[in-house]
């Protein structure tokens, strides 16, 4: 056929895409009678302009707050120098030269690879510190503004230009940044925390970072009228962030709970440079000063952006500024001149680069990892590959408010019948380790009393259908059951990706079903409709996947009852009380309890019927060194991406 | 290439009236020109309607699609950092998705009419940047294909005509059809990997170097043209089958022609015969399809863009469509609509000209 997309077929694409709703079309807009009700009201922005997300609020003097509470300190550490210190004694199993020739074939030689090109420079006359590291992005960064991040892409390149206080561990034990601060406190009443942020910081622009921009930031995100899409999460817990001085940063807290901690990381934008043009333009994307600034933001961290090329490629350089006070080194420099972040959606394509040394590092998929393409001479030529445990798990979602699944033992039942040991051996090649339950075994908060995997077992899986009223009353071969006094067959629709993973498990559970007169409609489905219908609890099954937050309270919104991300809407008032538990208790060891035993209730009800655990699988070019997994892959951690290197040629 | 308007199908079945090659123009009259004055009000006046139905169509198709730009940003998002209830309201009304569908339509079209074409959602951007951005791109890929299709097509439909039956003929028929029937991102995906990866010959992907900005004008040139190469191979090879079969089968019915046979009898070289007095009537419909190509050359190709990187149209309508960005789909939609709108009437009138037997009325 010819090659070209005509824009006849882009409409088809759009009918057809339209016509995946099932029942009356689904949209986020509201119907003909709610959209009178909005036109009572004047505009969008004078609506927003009513709504109020902080309550007045007036600092008390500092010396007040001195005099009343008892600080307690907390960690404030070079990440590098803590992972440092952390692997002083591990010794590489095999010399550098070893690793660089060897194939990584089996799980020995995925651990001598790492052990060998996972290490930190012995010293910084081994690292060439004008090297140039092109990195590849997945997608790209649509804005350069912190405040409006939301993707992945745009918080690993924020991540390399943005000012931060706060970061975490490969542990997800939080941290603040000894590159930027000098001392961290929380009061022992658990309402304040105190920042004093240092004096050598300065802006791209050469203005100097100061306390007043924190609180100026925190301001914004907080600003209604600011469209800001996923930092507020979290900041929307605090009563008030203020400056005292230009150097002391104190953040209130409405209540006192462990988990405060994760609400004062958000990003720092520069108050000079927003203050005045926020107030003209709230959407911090519209002005022609803002365009301005989204091609040439002015940073606040170690690298700044100097070219810019939409959907292509984002260059950063090394800043000397933030380094460097009189021509001193104030911080540990760091270890790349140059960054270039290259935009490649294509993982064919992405993969080819590779190999053509065009990027230096990429996520491999399980196909690419498992097959020819990252087996043969020409990828071990100029690359290595490395694979570690990703704390992100896949499941089949069930929605507890249909027929189907509202019974526990029928998703028992659902558990009982999948085959797991053909997907994990012969679907995945025994990459992976099975999935049983929310949280990881390695995790702090996962049940130390193993839990028993689900193996299949059509007999029992029968007997529980039996029990929750699920037979073959009229013998067709499938199982029905009256409901609301009406007879329906136990045929529901499994939504799933396209991806050819998630069609094969779909269809492994199709066919195991089929055995026992369940007839599963497996449905590939596009990824924002498939999101959008379970939002809306517009399904019966869905095959998702979660990765992991920084606390294990992140997965309220995923079992707590009528929670965003709870879209088999399970509910159950012993989970939801534990939440509040878990957000009151301070003593570790108690606290892990309490998200065992939510992860040891939520296995028990089955609400999902957890699948495996997806590993991490990079390509990394053979100059490179120092990566090391954490349960968020390689970079998403403190040091994390700041540990990459390349020797001195 | 899209379907041919009823003038120019019915003037197709009425070359064969011919005696004599067709003028290629002839004079017009002052009644004439009245005559297509009104003639272009009145089609004008239906392409606005149409125009109305068909952005009011895909609008409607659109915002009923399940999932909004704002989906689409919660799942992107770090599991603890997701919207509230009350943000994602908040939101909603900032971009204006909490209006009913056809109440946002008349807004927007009403803001279309000020030539404000809004901005995207995802990329914080205005609209016609956007595009503006794009066109250079996709105009390289697209006319490079297009004028190379022509060049290459015409000589070897012709030959082929001559040539017809002949076992010359029918290998190169066959492989134009083999390439015909090869899907271009398998072949994007095998030049890539033979041609940059193995050979490293041309560049892999993107449309310039790193070091691009410090080269000369030459030199500027000369990287678009490597890397735009690959693309450009994808883009062309199998429109080649195509156009040299429309020209053969246009051809071979013209070639059957009395006025051809009494060429013949006169003694013309064949080669003056095949050039001047049959391909000149084929030349008419080829020339023809060249309005109705209008909207593709601005249409980009998904597939061969996402492979090769290109920063084409393609790319962003697929990106617009994938991410619900309202905005920018139907800033593309205007575009396309209106170009295809444009390329027909234009593809009736340039046959109206050359042919005075069309009845424009």
């Amino acid at each position: 056929m010819t090659p070209r997309i005509s824009f006849t077929s882009l409409v088809i694409c759009i009918v057809v895409l339209a016509g995946c709703s099932k029942s009356k079309p689904v949209t986020s807009a509201p119907t003909a009678g709610e959209s009178s009700n909005t036109n009572t009201t004047s505009t969008a922005a004078a609506d927003v302009a009513e709504d109020v997300l902080l309550e007045p609020f007036d600092p008390p003097p500092l010396e007040e707050i001195e005099a009343a509470v008892t600080w307690v300190d907390q960690r404030v550490v070079d990440a590098l120098e803590l992972r440092r210190e952390a692997e002083a004694n591990d010794k590489p199993l095999v010399t550098l030269d070893e690793a660089l020739k060897m194939r990584n074939d089996s799980s020995e030689a995925n651990q001598k690879i790492l052990s060998a090109l996972g290490q930190l420079p012995a010293t910084d006359a081994e690292v060439n510190w004008d090297a140039t590291l092109v990195r590849h992005l997945n997608g790209d960064a649509k804005s350069m503004n912190p405040l409006m991040a939301s993707s992945t892409s745009e918080f690993e390149v924020h991540g390399l230009m943005a000012f931060g206080v706060f970061s975490f561990d490969w542990e997800m034990k939080p941290l603040a940044l000894a590159d930027v601060t000098v001392s961290w406190q929380t009061s022992s009443d658990g309402m304040y925390d105190k920042v004093v942020i240092r004096d050598d910081l300065t802006w791209s622009d050469g203005k100097p970072i100061t306390a007043h921009d924190v609180a100026f930031s925190f301001q914004t995100i907080m600003n209604p009228k600011v469209p800001v899409p996923a930092v507020r999460a979290g900041t929307d817990e605090l009563r008030w962030v203020a400056a005292y001085g230009d150097h002391t940063v104190m953040y209130f807290h409405k209540k006192p709970s462990p988990t405060n901690i994760w609400n004062i990381n958000f990003p720092v934008i520069p108050k000079h440079v927003y203050e005045e043009s926020v107030k003209e333009d709230p959407t911090m994307a519209n002005s022609a000063y803002h365009i301005k600034l989204e091609q040439q933001p002015v940073c606040g961290g170690p690298y700044v952006i100097t070219k810019r090329t939409q959907g292509q490629e984002i260059v950063l350089q090394r800043r000397d500024d933030w380094f460097k006070k009189d021509g001193k080194l104030v911080r540990p420099l760091r270890h790349f001149k140059e960054i270039r972040c290259r935009v490649i959606e294509d993982p064919n394509t992405a993969l080819l680069a590779l190999r053509a040394g065009e990027i230096e590092e990429t996520t491999l998929n399980p196909e690419q990892w498992i097959t020819e393409q990252t087996n043969n001479n020409e990828f071990y030529e100029k690359n290595t590959k490395v694979t570690g445990t990703q704390w992100v798990e896949f499941h089949f979602t069930w929605n507890c408010e249909t027929a189907y699944f509202s019974d526990k033992r029928v998703r028992q039942a659902m558990s009982y019948a999948f085959d797991h040991d053909e997907m994990l051996d012969k679907l995945f090649y025994g990459l992976y380790e099975p999935a049983m339950g929310p949280f990881h075994p390695s995790a702090w908060m996962a049940p130390k009393a193993g839990l028993k995997p689900y193996k299949q077992d059509l007999d029992k899986a029968e007997d529980l259908l039996d029990q929750a009223g699920w037979e073959d009353s009229d013998g067709d071969g499938i199982r029905d059951k009256v409901v609301g006094g009406k007879k329906i067959n136990f045929e529901f629709t499994l939504l799933c990706s396209t991806t050819p993973n998630s069609l094969k498990v779909s269809e492994l559970l199709k066919q195991n079903l089929d055995q026992i007169g369940v007839i599963c409609n497996v449905k590939p489905t596009e990824f924002t409709v498939m999101q959008q219908l379970e939002i809306e609890h517009k399904f019966h099954a869905a095959m998702g996947g979660w990765g992991t937050g920084t606390d294990p309270d992140s997965t309220i919104n995923i079992f707590g009852t009528g929670e965003n991300r709870n879209f088999g809407s399970y509910s159950n008032k012993e989970v939801d009380d534990l939440y509040v538990a878990g957000r009151q208790e301070f003593d570790p060891v108690k606290r892990a309890a309490i998200y065992a035993k939510i992860h040891e209730i939520v296995y028990e009800d089955q609400v999902y019927t957890w699948l495996f655990w997806r590993n991490s699988f990079y390509g990394f070019n053979k100059s490179l060194r120092g990566y090391k997994f954490s349960p968020r892959g390689p970079y998403n951690y403190g040091p994390g991406f700041d540990a990459l290197w390349k020797a001195v040629p | 290439m899209g379907q041919a308007p009823r003038s120019y199908a019915k003037s197709l079945q009425n070359t064969n009236i011919h005696s004599e090659p067709v003028p290629f123009f002839h004079s017009l009259g002052a009644g004439w020109r009245q005559f297509m004055l009104s003639y272009l009000i009145r089609r004008m006046f239906i392409g606005l309607i149409t125009l109305f139905l068909i952005t009011f169509v895909v609008y409607g198709l659109v915002r009923n699609m399940p999932g909004t730009p704002l989906t689409v940003a919660a799942a992107e998002s770090d599991p603890s950092k997701t919207l509230s209830d009350a943000d994602l309201e908040r939101l909603n009304k900032i971009y204006g998705l909490d209006k009913h569908w056809t109440q946002a339509y008349f807004i927007w079209i009403g803001n279309v009419a000020k030539l404000d074409f809004g901005r995207s959602i995802s990329r914080k951007t205005p609209v016609t940047k956007l595009i503006r951005e794009r066109v250079a791109a996709t105009l390289i890929l697209t006319v490079t294909s297009l004028i190379l299709t022509y060049m290459l097509s015409i000589p070897l439909g012709l030959r082929a005509t001559v040539r017809s039956g002949m076992v010359e003929e029918r290998s190169v028929s066959t492989v134009l059809y083999m390439l015909y029937s090869l899907p271009a991102f398998v072949a994007a995906l095998f030049l890539q990997i033979v041609v940059a990866v193995k050979l490293g010959w041309l560049p892999l992907m993107g449309i310039v170097s790193d070091d691009y900005e410090t080269m000369n004008t030459f030199g500027k040139a000369w990287d678009i043209c490597l890397h735009a190469f690959m693309p450009v191979m994808c883009f062309t090879y199998g429109s080649l089958a195509y156009y040299s079969r429309f020209i053969k089968s246009n051809m071979e019915e013209v070639i059957r022609q009395d006025y051809i046979r009494t060429a013949k009898a006169k003694g013309v070289h064949p080669t003056n015969i095949v050039l001047h007095h049959a391909f000149r009537n084929t030349l008419i419909p080829l020339v023809t399809m060249l309005g109705l190509t209008l909207p593709g050359l601005l249409g980009g190709a998904i597939l061969l863009e996402q492979i090769f990187q290109w920063p084409g149209m393609g790319k962003l309508f697929f990106e617009a469509l994938t991410g619900r960005d309202y905005p920018t789909i139907m800033g593309l939609v205007l575009m396309f609509s209106l170009l295809t709108l444009l390329g027909q009437l234009l593809a009736d009138v340039f046959y109206a000209l050359v042919d005075p037997r069309v009845n424009l009325s």
